[in-house]
């Protein structure tokens, strides 16, 4: 996951590297879902999240569609 | 699909807490002889904890030589997404992992990137558990169910 300026910098990248586009989230939105992802990590009790805790945390940072399902 | 299996091994437990402690208090990531010698085990006991952790994707092994590449979201080697936080510097290994270091230590952080495209640095601040300053967006290339297909290209 790579930092860009703004959008037409993320189409650029895309189009130089010929891939598509992916999804492109708000500082906000990866704040949230960096916070809820790995506030714990390194905590004695750490456990890795089931699909339904990462699905529902993508959804809770408004984050839905195929893209951000994990059971493809 | 993401595999969820957890490791439940003792050694592996004990490997985790051990090196996770030490990344989120130092910034370094410790690698199978240091651990080795904390925990007073074989190194190839420790390695084979480690093949364990990254099965169950708690970090990321090196393709070659096996070592800790990313105790994510601490990286084991510099990067380009740099963490300045407690007076210490810490890597990650995309933004994601930048903003997860912030979160992990629980603590205000200064992260500066550059933009993926033009390479312009970038800065984010973290304070009191909230992003203080903020600039750019964050891009995803990879669907999340593929994630691990490579995880050094997301």
């Amino acid at each position: 996951m790579l930092l860009f300026r703004d959008e037409e910098h993320v189409d650029r990248w895309c189009a130089a590297r010929e891939i598509r586009r992916g999804a492109v989230v708000s500082l906000d939105q990866a704040w949230r879902l960096a916070h809820g992802w790995y506030r714990d990590k390194a905590k004695p009790f750490w456990r890795r999240h089931t699909v339904g805790e990462a699905e529902a945390l993508f959804k809770e940072v408004g984050l839905s569609g195929p893209f951000w399902s994990l059971r493809g | 699909m993401i595999q969820l299996a957890d490791p439940t091994g003792d050694l592996a437990t004990e490997v985790r807490v051990t090196l996770f402690s030490v990344a989120a208090a130092t910034g370094r990531v410790p690698q199978a002889p240091e651990l080795a010698r904390t925990l007073q085990r074989s190194e190839s006991d420790v390695r084979a904890a480690l093949r364990q952790l990254a099965a169950a994707r708690a970090l990321i092994l090196a393709p070659n030589d096996g070592d800790i590449w990313a105790a994510s979201p601490f990286c084991a080697v510099p990067s380009a997404f740099r963490v300045s936080a407690l007076g210490r510097l810490y890597f990650g290994i995309c933004i994601w992992d930048a903003l997860g270091i912030a979160a992990a230590i629980d603590a205000a952080a200064d992260i500066t990137a550059p933009c993926g495209d033009c390479g312009a640095p970038m800065r984010l601040e973290i304070r009191d558990g909230a992003l203080a300053r903020t600039e750019g967006v964050v891009h995803f290339a990879v669907p999340a169910a593929r994630w691990w297909d490579n995880i050094g290209f997301t």
